[in-house]
């Protein structure tokens, strides 16, 4: 027989004002299971709280309620009070009866008698609790970190200076992302490069990172603490030991029209080539699908180059397998291209670039060497026009949202144009402004005022061609619509920021969720920004919205603090409000018939399959398994289960039953 | 059906299947089901417009998968959507079925997710003339008179569970009216445990119901139980565009959701 | 005579509903007291057969509440649980019952005047609906049964 103690607090007059606290614990006294039961002025206080521990030693309590306010403020106070009395802490629960009663209802008999109700339920509760232990799992303290931006360098470095291991997965040849595609930054003007190359080489360059490039995650299974992440390295075709990034190889390509990612098209490169001058690793990949050994079987001229023997054109892709305790993800993003903008000319005409593609232009590192030239015949356009919102906030083009960072770097466009070609006009076409960063409407203005960048609010409707000139058509929403042509020499198009391919394959594997513009999404909009559902994945940068470099930074320091307290321990210690598939004698083992159902419900893919063998390694059946690592505890498995094989611990079956049912029991 | 025995003594001589779940003669003038192990048990099978009733349930029973691996059974459309869907819920995998079926005189063996599949949507849920007539009949009726009809039916159930049984979709080893901690359903056959059965027993097929009509030819009382089984899988269909038994990679459609399900009553 | 009193049972969420009515109290605000909170993690946790079991056992309705969708702590328990609900009203509607004994809602962890209003209007549209009549109907049965000192499954 259970033996209960029940704690009727009066809160000061809190409670006392309206309940008749001494009534209740008389009343619950007479209840089957309560072996004790006492009104007290504070429960929370010291004595009070001393009052619940001597009670578990002296009267043997086998569980405790109390009475007094709501359990998300106390439930904690209370439970660890139990605990120091040697008593499981999950064996007490509190009723509120403050909040819920004795502060929303007036001082009278029917009062009391909701608070005796409520206390009722609880202790009708507590008769069914079992005692639970905090799960503990072991903790890997190394950091997968997918994606080699500026955010996932910021998170590998961050968490590496805690003194962690980082595994850095990037997919391209080089780390860098597009900051290093960059010309200079808002709303300081500073070069992208000089500021991204050190961190770049001090990631290279750090014990305790390691870095693969041109390898991409294939797969991640696991939990919090234990994932294990299959990387496929592909094969760069060299000795990477050996090669000492002199470019004889790159020099000697006789293939060298490819057109050049880094330079968004703009320049070409060969098929053995380094992305761009700064890269890291400095050294070179062949890519196969251009390179003529691979396609012909003849050639191998960079081979006869190599001072140092390192080409290897039998190199096949590695798979391994790696061991971790959390995942950064930090992909990125990318901007809309191509044939998108049909009414904008864009594919068409030449000297409509999209604004990635101008920073090209605008770099000293670029094709034009930071010279504003045009794409078509290398002239300097004297009438620029930039077109915002080129794709944002068009939801006939599908995409809604505000890409946010587009507003900054038209005006840094613009402005960055006015300082190399002082005779020339820059336009400005635009919905709204949205410059709300520190020293960004400083900057935007800045653009209008010293610079003397034209801005014309109004959509723009047409771009079209006539005698060598592009013909930007709109309308002027300021002037009453009043409709307006530029004759201009090039275009700039603000393209919508939007997820990378392939974002939804690595969410799957990943087990992350992502939103319908497959930009992945976090645990909570506000107050878990850089979670994800899946516990011990983070998200940083851009990969979740759009964003500029302060906050891709920030957001990489906010995921490296989360898996650096992720690290600070060896094991973590959870809650033990998970879900329990049960398991029975043979031959049933489990009533679990897996259908599955429950896997299906589980927001954090915590259902896992288990087949359940005899002891001679027959399979019995496959059925369902809760993962406590990754389970959160919210029990919807638990209401679909239709054999009731799943139950939630701290919430279970039973419990539940017995609360509703003691609300109507004489 | 000369046929059906010649694909079934084929099946059984290449040993290509364990056991054929087949219509026999029975008594009366009746049919019944036929566990056929042996080439000469074979000339049993018959098969004629009389063979209506569901086999797919044995499937889910454990005398019969104890003979392993493929089985076949002879198939009505229904029972073909049994199989799709049993599929879906991870009861059966494909290849572990040889569904014999009836397609224009000839008879088929259907064993590939995409043959299953199209037989199943090419063959609906075609409802027989008194369910068309129940239902309407139903939909006119006020709440009150409603509760007043079921009541009437329900009193005539004790609780023999002949649904459950021949229900091929009640697959679960231990079914929640046999759980007692807590006791869900009430075990007595009073209004209240009955009702308490007949709800748990259409929530728990919504959207699953494959609409074989195998529970009320079951019932010995005649309940028109099936109805609230297909009202079920109606409002899923209804509301969330799900038809069961099509598809043998759907997750079930109560175990999952759109952010954009519509309700009308959720203030 | 007095009118009479429903008694509701209201199962919410512990992370908006709960919270709401937490914020109720805080705020002094006041509601009729006839109705009782049990407390779940999630809506998605919520079993049809809680409401069904409540209502047998003599409730006249049933408050079902939790996070706003997309609020919900687990992202998702309240979609799952809208799906049940639609359908388990539906089928209630088709067996005779009067859905409108169980009052769904969201109500947020910042909406305490919101939770009032909830339960006052409930308790004013039960009072009108009157004792859930047709559980007492079934009930005479199993009443019977217990003055024969049977089972209480
Ligand atoms: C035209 C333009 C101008 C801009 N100007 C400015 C500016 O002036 N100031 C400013 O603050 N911001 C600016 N930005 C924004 C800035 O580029 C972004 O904030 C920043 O690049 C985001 O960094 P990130 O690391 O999140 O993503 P990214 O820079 O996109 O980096 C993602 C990295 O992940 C890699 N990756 C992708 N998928 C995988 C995979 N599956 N596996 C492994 N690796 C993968 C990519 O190859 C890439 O290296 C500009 C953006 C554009 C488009
Ligand atoms: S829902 Fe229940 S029966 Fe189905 S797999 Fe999950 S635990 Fe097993
Ligand atoms: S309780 Fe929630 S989180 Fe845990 S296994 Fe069930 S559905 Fe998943
Ligand atoms: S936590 Fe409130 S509905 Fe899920």
């Amino acid at each position: 027989m259970a033996r209960i103690g029940v704690f009727v607090c009066h809160c000061g007059e809190n409670i006392a004002a309206t309940v008749d606290c001494e009534k209740v614990a008389k009343a619950c006294a007479q209840l089957p299971g309560v072996a004790y039961s006492i009104d007290y002025k504070y429960m929370c206080s010291d004595p009070g709280q001393n009052l619940i521990r001597e009670a578990i030693k002296e009267k043997n309590l086998t569980g405790v309620v109390v009475a007094a306010c709501s359990p998300r403020m106390h439930e904690p106070t209370f439970r660890r009070a139990c605990a120091e009395a040697g008593l499981n802490p999950y064996l007490c629960e509190m009723a509120n009866i403050r909040e819920h009663c004795s502060w929303v209802h007036p001082k009278s008999e029917e009062t009391t008698l909701k608070a005796i109700d409520i206390v009722k339920t609880i202790i009708a509760k507590v008769r069914k609790n079992q005692p639970l232990y905090p799960i503990k799992v072991p903790v890997t303290k190394t950091a997968l970190v997918i994606g080699g931006g500026i955010a996932g360098i910021q998170a590998a470095l961050d968490i590496a200076n805690a003194g962690h291991r980082v595994i850095l997965v990037e997919k391209e040849p080089s780390i860098g992302g597009h900051m290093a595609q960059l010309s200079e930054t808002f709303p300081t003007l500073d070069c992208s490069q000089c500021i991204l190359t050190p961190r770049m080489v001090e990631v290279a360059q750090h014990p305790s990172i390691t870095l693969y490039t041109y390898a991409e995650v294939e797969s991640l299974t696991g939990f919090i603490g234990n994932f294990v992440a299959r990387i496929r390295k592909k094969a760069k075709s060299i000795d990477e030991k050996l090669c000492t990034g002199c470019g004889e190889c790159v020099n000697a390509c006789p293939i060298k029209k490819i057109p050049s990612e880094f330079n968004m098209g703009l320049g070409t490169r060969p098929a053995i080539y380094i992305p761009f001058p700064q890269a890291v690793p400095n050294k070179p990949v062949i890519d196969r699908s251009r390179c003529t050994y691979f396609r012909t079987g003849k050639c191998r001229f960079c081979e006869s180059k190599c001072p140092t023997k390192a080409i290897r054109f039998d190199q096949n892709d590695e798979v391994i397998n790696v061991q971790v305790g959390a995942v950064v993800v930090a992909t990125g993003f990318t901007v809309l291209e191509s044939t998108f903008f049909p009414e904008y000319g864009y594919g068409q005409y030449k000297d409509v670039v999209t604004g990635l593609q101008f920073e090209r232009i605008l770099s000293a590192s670029g094709p034009t060497l930071g010279e504003v030239r045009r794409p078509s015949d290398g002239a300097i356009p004297k009438k620029v026009v930039f077109i915002t919102c080129a794709g944002s906030r068009d939801p006939a083009k599908g995409i809604e949202y505000c890409s946010k960072i587009c507003c900054m770097y038209t005006a840094k466009h613009a402005m960055l144009y006015k300082h190399k070609v002082h005779d020339g006009q820059a336009y400005v076409f635009y919905m709204d402004i949205r410059a709300t960063g520190k020293g960004y409407d400083e900057f935007v203005r800045r653009a209008i005022e010293e610079d003397h960048v034209k801005y014309i609010r109004g959509r723009v409707s047409r771009v079209y061609e006539r005698n060598g000139k592009i013909v930007v058509c709109g309308a002027d929403t300021l002037l009453g619509a009043e409709p307006v042509e530029i004759e201009a020499d090039m275009v700039v198009l603000a393209t919508a920021g939007v997820a990378n391919p392939g974002a939804e394959e690595l969410a799957q594997a990943l087990h992350i969720s992502y939103d319908r513009h497959r930009f992945f999404t976090e645990a909570h909009p506000k107050l878990r920004p850089v979670e994800t559902n899946t516990a011990g994945i983070f998200l940083a940068g851009a990969c979740q919205s759009p964003k500029d470099i302060p906050e891709s930074v920030g957001q990489a320091s906010a995921t490296a603090s989360k898996v650096v307290a992720l690290f600070s321990r060896d094991e973590l210690t959870r809650e033990p409000i998970v879900a329990v598939v049960n398991r029975c004698a043979p031959p049933l083992y489990s009533t679990c018939v897996g259908c599955f159902m429950c896997q299906t419900a589980c927001p954090y893919s915590a259902i896992e399959r288990e087949e359940l063998r005899t002891r001679d390694g027959t399979l019995v059946k496959t059925v369902a398994r809760v993962n406590p690592g990754l389970c959160q505890g919210c029990g919807t498995c638990v209401a679909f289960c239709r054999s009731k094989s799943i139950d939630l611990q701290g919430y279970s079956n039973e419990q539940m039953y017995a609360e509703v049912v003691e609300l109507f029991a004489e | 059906m000369k046929q059906l025995h010649e694909r079934a003594h084929e099946l059984l001589e290449q040993k290509a299947v364990s056991v054929i779940i087949g219509y026999g003669e029975g008594t009366e003038g009746r049919v019944r089901p036929v566990f056929i192990r042996t080439l000469e048990a074979v000339r049993l099978l018959v098969w004629d417009d009389r063979c209506r009733v569901n086999l797919a349930v044995y499937l889910n029973k454990p005398e019969i998968r104890k003979f392993g691996f493929p089985i076949a059974v002879v198939s009505t459309p229904a029972t073909v959507r049994t199989i799709v869907q049993l599929i879906a819920e991870h009861q059966l995998s494909i290849g572990d079925v040889v569904v014999l079926v009836r397609e224009n005189d000839t008879v088929r063996a259907l064993i590939q997710k995409e043959d299953l599949e199209q037989y199943a949507r090419n063959n609906p849920v075609i409802f027989p003339p008194f369910v068309i007539e129940e239902i309407e009949l139903l939909k006119k009726m006020s709440i009150e008179e409603r509760f007043t009809y079921w009541q009437e039916e329900l009193a005539k159930c004790f609780k023999c569970y002949a649904c459950r049984a021949a229900c091929p979709l009640c697959y679960c080893e231990k079914c929640i009216t046999d759980v007692n901690q807590p006791q869900w359903v009430c075990v007595a056959p009073h209004p209240v445990g009955v009702f308490e059965w007949h709800i748990n027993r259409a929530m728990h097929l919504a959207g699953r119901c494959i609409e074989c009509g195998s529970c009320t030819i079951a019932c010995p009382v005649g309940i028109p139980i099936a109805l609230l089984t297909i009202e079920a899988t109606r409002v899923v269909k209804e509301e969330f565009a799900f038809t069961p038994g099509i598809d043998c990679n759907a997750p079930s459609a109560l175990s999952t959701f759109r952010v954009d399900d519509k309700e009308t009553f959720i203030r | 005579m007095k009118e009479f009193e429903p008694k509701i049972v209201a199962f919410v969420c512990n992370w908006c509903t709960y919270a709401g009515a937490d914020l109720t109290g805080t705020s002094r605000i006041h509601y009729a007291p006839n109705v009782r909170v049990v407390r779940f993690p999630c809506t998605g946790r919520i079993d049809y057969n809680l409401i069904i079991k409540a209502f047998e056992r003599g409730a006249d309705g049933v408050i079902v509440s939790g996070c706003h969708p997309n609020d919900c702590h687990y992202t998702s328990g309240n979609f799952h649980a809208r799906r049940r609900w639609i359908v388990f009203r539906t089928l209630l509607e088709y067996i005779g019952i009067d859905p409108r004994r169980i009052i769904f809602s969201w109500v947020s962890a910042a909406e305490g005047a919101k939770w009032a209003d909830l339960v006052n209007k409930a308790v004013r549209e039960i009072r009108e609906l009157g004792p859930a009549k047709e559980f007492i109907n079934m009930k005479q049965w199993y009443e019977f049964e217990k003055a024969l000192g049977g089972f209480r499954g």
